[in-house]
């Protein structure tokens, strides 16, 4: 009798959750997960972002007015765009790195001959530095939106 | 069936090109850049139709280029998701959804009317 | 997977708690089980669990064989790692604060028990992808007289891509194997690029074109954890982008591969065999002259 194995595999759950494993030395893992996640949101908003700015072409410009009347400092609508904003930041920013990286094949070190620790070139090629950049711009740019938001 | 280089570097060429339209698209919300002291007056009744009636066409391209780029990358994701079990529902679901919206972002350039 | 020498030889705590996760296909009952070991320096995680097949619990199955990192049979998921069991040092997973090491069968791969995984999908994707030189005259091919000529350099550039040993670690690792079926695998990729850069390969065009799908390159999301794992050092995150890169530049007309080797050869020139001396009589029934003779070709279809 053969047996059948029973199927191991952690489903769509590994790409929105980077500790399904945990790999040491590998952030590339985590901006994975966070480029989906980010990308699929950014997808929803922009449905929202489009039907929204239609209203005044539909209804004219009352609600327009009046919505923005209301909405200085920290309320809804200056939220939606504080998470707009960082979503997307970070989805274009790790994007200009995945550019280089998957598009043009840059930024992945060269192939070398094994020695030790063993580091994979792609993990030490100046796609990791960029990677690392992608994080600290985020969090400059992301509090800059919020300032520019909420303060000014 | 298009290939799927074809339909990948449909999606990098998209992100290139939302690149430099998002960041003209971020960059007009400063507030300084447009004389205005806050956020919110940058989204005033006035300084939204100028720039409607104004860069129009720039606006439609960032439209389509970024729901081509969304719903493009949102269909891998789900087909990977589901096993590429569902294949053709998923891609007409797709397509119905960027002719909805693609339509939708037409007419409010094409529609809109001064306000007052 | 890095090494860290300083990690690797250091004293391991004296009692490790080895958590097992145990899987029986007959019930189909799933459970963890802990055994203490004791340790001693240099004790890797495969010998840990030997030792504990032999004194404690005989029925835990595994698959091993070479014990040195060669053969690729002992994959398994250390502490959430997928690591090779006969490098993994007890010393590097386990700590005095924390003597505890988790042992579960490799994500990815259909569980057959214990420990025991199912390479069958794997290795029929690793077959399909044609992991072998192809030339377009068959019959110098298939006769062996021949060799190519390859530069030290040209060797240099898929080197590190022949290392693999096939343990699965990458394709266990992969998310986007996790989630769908109808991607090839780190592996296969890494293997696709390895012969479209080997310049004694005639078939780049058609192994360009025949992972022009879904399941090609271009489902890889560069997570990097293939080339984070992998025991040999073989990088097949890399080679997925470059595999990527070329497949678009030779749709858009871009790419051509930089040469193709030439074949080189025969190697063996064929002299007359001196007569035998008189004092040597051949035995009954046997031709002393038999290898001499030409011999027999079968037949083989081309394949490109």
């Amino acid at each position: 009798m053969a047996l059948k194995g029973k199927e191991n595999k952690p489903g769509w759950i590994a790409s929105i959750n980077p500790w399904v494993l945990r790999i040491v030395n590998n952030p590339e893992r985590l901006a994975f997960v966070l480029h989906r996640i980010t990308g699929v949101l950014m997808a929803l908003i922009i449905m929202a972002h489009i039907y929204v700015t239609g209203i005044p072409a539909h209804t004219g410009w009352e609600a327009w007015i009046e919505e923005i009347q209301n909405a200085h400092g920290i309320t809804p609508v200056t939220l939606y765009f504080f998470f707009f904003a960082g979503i997307a930041w970070f989805h274009g920013l790790n994007g200009i790195r995945l550019l280089l990286v998957e598009f043009l094949g840059l930024c992945i070190g060269e192939p070398e001959k094994p020695k030790p620790p063993y580091i994979a070139p792609s993990l030490k090629g100046c796609q990791r530095k960029l990677l690392y950049l992608v994080f600290a711009l985020w969090a400059i740019l992301w509090i800059l939106t919020g300032y520019i938001l909420f303060v000014a | 069936m298009v290939s799927a280089s074809k339909r990948l570097l449909l999606q990098y060429v998209t992100a290139i090109l939302l690149i430099f339209l998002l960041t003209w698209h971020l960059v007009i919300r400063v507030p300084a850049l447009r004389g205005v002291d806050t956020f919110m007056e940058t989204l005033s009744a006035k300084l939204v139709y100028g720039e409607i009636s104004s860069y129009g066409v720039l606006l439609l391209v960032f439209a389509y280029v970024a729901l081509l780029h969304g719903f493009n990358g949102l269909r891998n994701v789900l087909l990977e998701w589901t096993g590429g079990r569902y294949s053709k529902p998923i891609t007409i679901i797709i397509v119905i959804l960027f002719i909805v919206f693609a339509s939708l972002a037409t007419y409010t350039v094409v529609g809109i009317t001064p306000p007052g | 997977m890095s090494f860290d020498p300083k990690a690797a030889t250091k004293i391991p705590p004296k009692k490790v708690t080895f958590r097992i996760k145990r899987f029986n296909p007959e019930e189909d009952r799933e459970w963890w089980e802990d055994y203490e070991v004791e340790t001693y320096r240099g004790m890797t995680v495969l010998d840990a669990l030997l030792k504990i097949k032999e004194e404690i619990d005989h029925t835990i199955v595994m698959r091993y064989s070479c014990r040195m990192g060669v053969c690729g049979s002992c994959g398994m998921t250390i502490n959430g790692m997928p690591r090779l069991a006969c490098q993994t040092q007890v010393a590097e997973v386990a700590s005095d604060g924390k003597p505890v090491v988790t042992v579960e069968p490799l994500k990815n791969h259909p569980v057959m028990r214990d420990l025991l995984t199912d390479f069958t999908k794997f290795f029929d994707k690793h077959r399909r992808v044609k992991p072998y030189l192809l030339r377009k005259d068959v019959d110098e091919r298939e006769t062996g007289d021949y060799e190519y000529e390859m530069l030290p350099e040209e060797h240099y550039n898929i080197y590190e891509y022949t290392l693999c040993i096939a343990c699965g670690l990458c394709y266990s690792a992969c998310p986007v194997v996790a989630s769908t079926d109808r991607f090839l695998g780190p592996q296969a990729l890494a293997y696709v690029w390895r012969y479209v850069a080997d310049p004694r390969d005639e078939a780049w065009k058609e192994r360009l074109e025949m992972i022009d799908t879904d399941e090609g390159p271009f489902s890889c999301h560069y997570a990097a954890s293939c080339s984070a794992v992998c025991p040999k050092m073989v990088d097949p995150g890399a080679a997925i982008q470059r595999l990527r890169s070329a497949l678009i530049k030779y749709r858009l007309g871009l790419y051509k591969k930089k040469r193709i080797s030439k074949k080189v050869g025969p190697m063996e020139e064929k002299k007359p065999r001196k007569d035998l001396p008189p004092e040597a009589k051949p035995v009954d029934g046997v031709d002393p002259w038999a290898k001499d003779q030409e011999p027999v070709k079968i037949p083989v279809e081309k394949l490109i």
